[in-house]
């Protein structure tokens, strides 16, 4: 009981009676949404009661210092002082409030993974922090209490394993007829037997005249004196005798985790021309709007950078991108120009990139094939996709979406090409452009 | 007359909320501490002024708290529903984004609670408290609230904070009960709240309310009863014929219950309603705990009846109080006066007509007439002055400077308490004077101190202030006439100046505090609403155009859009539904009826709701109504000729039988007697839009 749980009831409410996210993307009031948090109506079923009709209602108004004439028009009915304040119901049957049902991107791009079966993986570029992982590394200094005692005993092992032999026996070899120090080394040697020139020069020299022909053969040596392995060697006398050098010192040190960061950057590209009227504009807006949420939503860190473009191109903010209009020619290639000029301080080996143009295809002659195609090929992007909006069908000189996808072919994993021809084309265009990058993710 | 009474002084109480940290605590403790002496003070102030207001006790409480007792409509726990949460959201949002700032809060109760948000200045939190006070006035002495404690206003009574929170936690018994099904209880809940307003507000409170029932016997079978009397076939056959019997069975099954139409649907269904089984598909008892849910809402409703019944009067009598404490009697020091005042001509100018500067503007008028009343009475008492030649004979200037109060009692300072010597023991409170010439009164900060009630009345005359000068003068041939014709005595006075003297300065004051006891803020708009106001504040009325589907001007004419703003406050804005009959075609369906004052129903909203009912009632549902509709090609050819079209009432019924709703055309007698002769609230004029 209390009003957290109220609130949460609420919220239950809320989602179930919320719209659903496609119908909200092409029908729904997408204004009522930040950068950061997207409100989805919820119409509240405020419950039913016994009222009147409000159109048959009428009401009452107050002139601004002066009563208007019989017949005028009047606006939206003013709020009246029976009703509660904020309440202010409109008229029609569409009236009745909305309550938002807020959404941050994350849950929006996952809402619009499920509803649109979309499966789009981000991936991590740039490389943000090393941070320390298990003390799995090695270093040949550091502090005694991270020696690794284990390594430096088994690599001791190891080499006195590769290094020893059996001395007593080899002092046998040089007592055979006829064998001086060069035979000896050369039978170690044949033997493969680890020893040096200098040690059996030594042992030669220890060996009194008389016993230097005790054997006559190295056969009969061999048949009558046994040979001990290294291994036999070590196991009579312990391994006291494992020879602990510096070189074999090494000392742990953790792992270096390579933390890499899922960032993005999106380029938008508007075309704002004469041409774009009003019903254009929207259907980019509907278009752009939840493929930046989604984007926003599916990696850790986006920016967004807005171009606005007729004949020339400049860069603007996120508020006013959707709003500009302008007079003038149009001509794509001077937006690409900038992207790749702003897109320089989003290297390509730290940033996913998306480079998305909307507009009504139409473009300067020659511009597209000329200009436009060989500066998407000069910029290295996740995916580059064009959004064609023609609400009345196609214009005749607007060839921009037809070229680019001539040029291209429709299996490009790299470039997207979709039509809006009204707000019902608007998910299915997000769902083209999304699913074009996730053909090659594999 | 609210006489003067000796404030007994009384230990402030100023709250502050539970669930504090020590900081928290801290800091509302001096700012509870600063509070102490306002608090005092303005409840002295206001009992001088006459106002009676219930105890109120105040706590401190910062931005969440008071989010979430505006969502919880002014009480600290309410029954578990999803509504307080929305509200509690939009609240949030609105002062996060819109800067709707939360400002005060009192409830009805007695002891009263009001709210006062740590954030206010000192300046805001004296506002709150003037205006509280005044609030709390109006729950104790307004008869429509003492409808619902049956006018023994009492603690125990009232006590709505009890009351709320044993409701809330019965209904959060029932839905933590295993037995019962959670969502069931909020679904219930959801069908009486659809019902919330159609209670019979006129009337006094009660918990269980005598609803007739069907006569006992209707059930028996009159021919069972026949053969009980072991008569013989003869004598059956040539008496109680079969055709008697059919008849008078008919005339029984014509039985109709209740006899009067009954206006609280929901004490209706309390009594005879069943719940909808789906299991068996059909009507059965309603469970223990469906009754008490029941009886539970309709309470509250009854208890916030009053309030939304007197909402234009009250904020304007609360706003009337609180300029006079704060503005004219400076409870607001000179440092936080400019703030107070900022403050509330934002409240005052806030678009169209809101209910605290229509409240406002309507007690000044009741202010201002009465006194203009009794100074009129008293002139047309003077030798030679009737109603035909007093504005020629009376130099009004000359009255109104005669009227301007004394400048000692104008003009209070520990300098001028000796000039107050003069002025008659009627307006002085001796003992409070003596007192501050000793310096146990501040009189620098409270003058009012050393005044009685009507010492106040003459302190703050309304006739003389700067904005109203011009009332007195104002008063148009028809009123003096009005006035002077029926006035006997009508030569008592010798000169304007001795009929001066007797003017009662209180006249004013004392009509409102009628007016605040007896009044709805129907009566209340129908009575005070003047043609003077209205065209003054360039009202009117819009009404829709089939033809050109917008809103237009309609009249500006005064009784029109007073027709129309009392639409608006009858009946909570909604129209009038009754019981009509409760064994409906003879098989307890339930007929409701729409009385009907030219302004049709919202078709959908009344379908949805009788959906609710059905779920009430356990059985069909119908309602009978009347709809004006408008000939498609009418509309046509009015659109051409730039006119509106003619609409036609008809009658409908409307059914919901727990399948479907069905809609069809009844003839019109069977309406008839649901469509008022006398009120029609349609104010389009003949020839509109031409």
């Amino acid at each position: 009981m209390g009003l957290r749980d109220d609130l949460e009831r609420f919220r239950e409410v809320g989602e179930k009676r919320r719209e659903d996210l496609a119908d909200f993307i092409q029908y729904g009031d997408l204004g009522g949404s930040g950068a950061n948090q997207i409100n989805i109506p919820v119409k509240i079923v405020s419950l039913p009661e016994f009222e009147y009709d409000q159109r048959d209602q009428g009401g009452v108004g107050q002139g601004d210092g002066d009563t208007p004439d019989t017949g005028q028009p009047v606006g939206q009915p003013q709020p009246q002082p029976g009703e509660d304040g904020d309440e202010g119901d409109e008229p029609g049957e569409e009236g009745g409030e909305h309550e938002y049902y807020e959404m941050d991107p994350e849950e929006f791009a996952e809402e619009l993974d499920e509803e649109l079966g979309l499966d789009l993986d981000p991936k991590g570029k740039k490389v943000i922090e090393e941070k320390e992982g298990p003390y799995t590394d090695m270093t040949r200094t550091g502090p005694d209490s991270t020696l690794d005692f284990e390594r430096m005993f088994k690599e001791g092992l190891k080499r006195k394993l590769a290094m020893d032999f059996d001395e007593d026996f080899l002092r046998e070899v040089c007592k055979v007829e006829g064998f001086g120090p060069r035979d000896v080394f050369e039978w170690a040697r044949g033997e493969s037997i680890p020893v040096s020139m200098a040690w059996i020069e030594e042992a030669y020299a220890n060996i009194p005249e008389d016993e230097r022909d005790e054997w006559s053969s190295v056969d009969e040596l061999e048949s009558e004196v046994e040979r001990e392995s290294i291994q036999q060697q070590i196991r009579r006398e312990g391994i006291k005798h494992v020879p602990f050098r510096r070189e074999d010192e090494r000392y742990r040190y953790p792992e270096i985790i390579e933390e890499k960061e899922k960032n993005v950057v999106v380029v938008n590209i508007r075309d704002v021309s004469g041409s774009m009227r009003e019903k254009k504009r929207e259907l980019v807006e509907r278009t752009f709007t939840p493929l930046d949420w989604y984007l926003q939503g599916k990696y850790d860190n986006a920016e967004f950078v807005y171009i606005a473009h007729d004949a020339d191109a400049w860069q603007v903010e996120r508020d006013d991108f959707f709003g500009i209009r302008s007079g003038g020619g149009t001509k794509i290639s001077s937006a690409y120009e900038l992207a790749q000029e702003l897109l320089e301080e989003y290297p390509w080996t730290d940033w996913n990139r998306y480079v998305f143009a909307a507009g009504d295809s139409e473009n300067s002659s020659n511009d597209t094939e000329e200009r436009v195609i060989p500066l998407m090929e000069e910029i290295p992007a996740n995916l580059h996709a064009y959004v064609e909006t023609q609400p009345s069908g196609n214009a005749i000189n607007a060839t921009h979406a037809e070229e680019l996808e001539r040029h291209f072919g429709p299996d490009s994993d790299d470039v997207a090409v979709a039509y809006v021809n009204s707000k019902g084309d608007v998910t299915d265009a997000i769902y083209e452009i999304l699913s074009t990058e996730g053909e090659t993710d594999e | 007359m609210h006489a003067k009474r000796a404030s007994n002084p009384r230990k402030p109480v100023v709250f502050m909320s539970k669930r504090n940290s020590n900081a928290d605590r801290f800091r509302k403790q001096a700012i509870a501490g600063d509070l102490e002496e306002p608090v005092a003070e303005a409840r002295n102030l206001a009992e001088k002024l006459g106002l009676e207001p219930y105890p109120v006790k105040y706590w401190i409480i910062d931005y969440d708290e008071m989010n979430e007792l505006i969502a919880y409509g002014g009480f600290q726990s309410r029954y578990p529903h999803w509504r307080w949460g929305m509200q509690y959201d939009k609240q949030r949002k609105q002062g996060q984004y819109g800067g709707g700032k939360a400002f005060e809060i009192v409830n009805n109760d007695n002891p009263a609670h009001a709210f006062l948000q740590e954030s206010n200045t000192l300046a805001d939190q004296k506002a709150v408290i003037t205006h509280v006070e005044a609030h709390s006035d109006f729950f104790a002495k307004n008869e429509w609230f003492g409808l619902f404690t049956d006018g023994r206003a009492d603690e125990e009574q009232v006590n709505a904070a009890a009351m709320l929170e044993r409701h809330a936690r019965a209904i959060d018994d029932y839905m933590s009960d295993p037995e019962i099904d959670r969502a069931e209880v909020e679904k219930w809940i959801d069908h009486c709240l659809s019902l919330e307003d159609n209670i019979d507000q006129h009337r006094v409170f009660q918990r269980r309310l005598e609803v007739e029932g069907p006569p006992e016997d209707l059930d028996e079978d009159l021919a069972a009863k026949l053969d009980e009397l072991e008569l013989s076939d003869e004598i059956k056959g040539e008496v109680f014929d079969e055709e008697w019997v059919e008849k008078l069975e008919e005339r029984d099954e014509q039985v109709t219950f209740p006899d009067q139409p009954q206006k609280d649907l929901l004490a209706f269904v309390r009594e005879h309603g069943k719940q909808y089984d789906e299991e068996s598909e059909r009507a059965v008892e309603m469970a223990e705990w469906q009754r008490d849910v029941l009886d539970m809402m309709r309470a509250e409703a009854y208890y916030f009846a009053a309030q939304k019944m007197t909402k234009v009067m009250n904020e304007g009598w609360a706003a009337y109080w609180e300029s006079t404490m704060m503005t004219d009697e400076r409870f607001a020091g000179d440092d936080e006066f400019l703030n107070y005042a900022d403050h509330m001509a934002k409240v005052l100018a806030s678009g169209g007509l809101n209910p605290y500067s229509l409240g406002m503007e309507l007690w000044e008028y009741v202010e201002n007439t009465t006194n203009r009343r009794e100074v009129l009475e008293r002139l047309l008492r003077v030798e030679g002055i009737s109603w035909r030649n007093l504005t020629d004979v009376v130099d009004f200037g000359d009255v109104l400077e005669t009227l301007e109060p004394p400048a000692a009692i104008a003009e209070i300072t520990p300098e001028t308490l000796d000039d107050l010597k003069e002025v008659s023991d009627e307006w002085v409170d001796r003992e409070a004077l003596e007192a501050a010439q000793e310096g146990e009164i501040d009189v620098a900060k409270y003058p009012w101190k050393v005044l009685t009630y009507e010492g106040l009345a003459r302190r703050h005359y309304s006739l003389v202030k700067r904005q109203h000068r011009g009332f007195l003068s104002r008063v148009s041939q028809n009123e003096l006439e009005r006035i002077g014709r029926y006035l006997f005595d009508d030569a008592r006075y010798s000169s304007v100046e001795e009929a001066l003297e007797d003017v009662d300065f209180a006249a004013g004051w004392d009509r409102m505090f009628d007016v605040r006891e007896s009044h709805n803020d129907v009566t209340f708009l129908d009575e005070f609403l003047t043609e003077e106001f209205i065209t003054e504040n360039h009202y009117f009325t819009y009404e829709h155009s089939k033809a050109t589907g917008q809103f237009h001007v309609a009249s500006d004419a005064a009784e029109d859009v007073k027709k129309k703003l009392l639409l608006q406050f009858t009946n909570f804005g909604k129209p009038t539904i009754a019981v009509y009959d409760g064994n409906y075609n003879n098989a307890n369906e339930l007929l409701l009826g729409h009385q009907y004052n030219g302004v049709m129903l919202d078709i959908g909203q009344a379908q949805e709701t009788l959906k609710r009912i059905f779920e009430l009632w356990g059985r069909p549902v119908n309602l009978l109504t009347i709809v004006k509709e408008v000939d498609e090609h009418d509309v046509e050819v009015a659109k051409r000729r730039n006119r509106e079209p003619e609409a036609e009432e008809r009658g409908k019924l409307i059914r919901y039988d727990g399948d479907e709703v069905t809609t069809e055309t009844v003839p019109w007698e069977e309406v008839e007697h649901l469509a008022a002769d006398d009120v029609d609230y349609d104010t389009k004029p003949e020839d509109w839009l031409a």
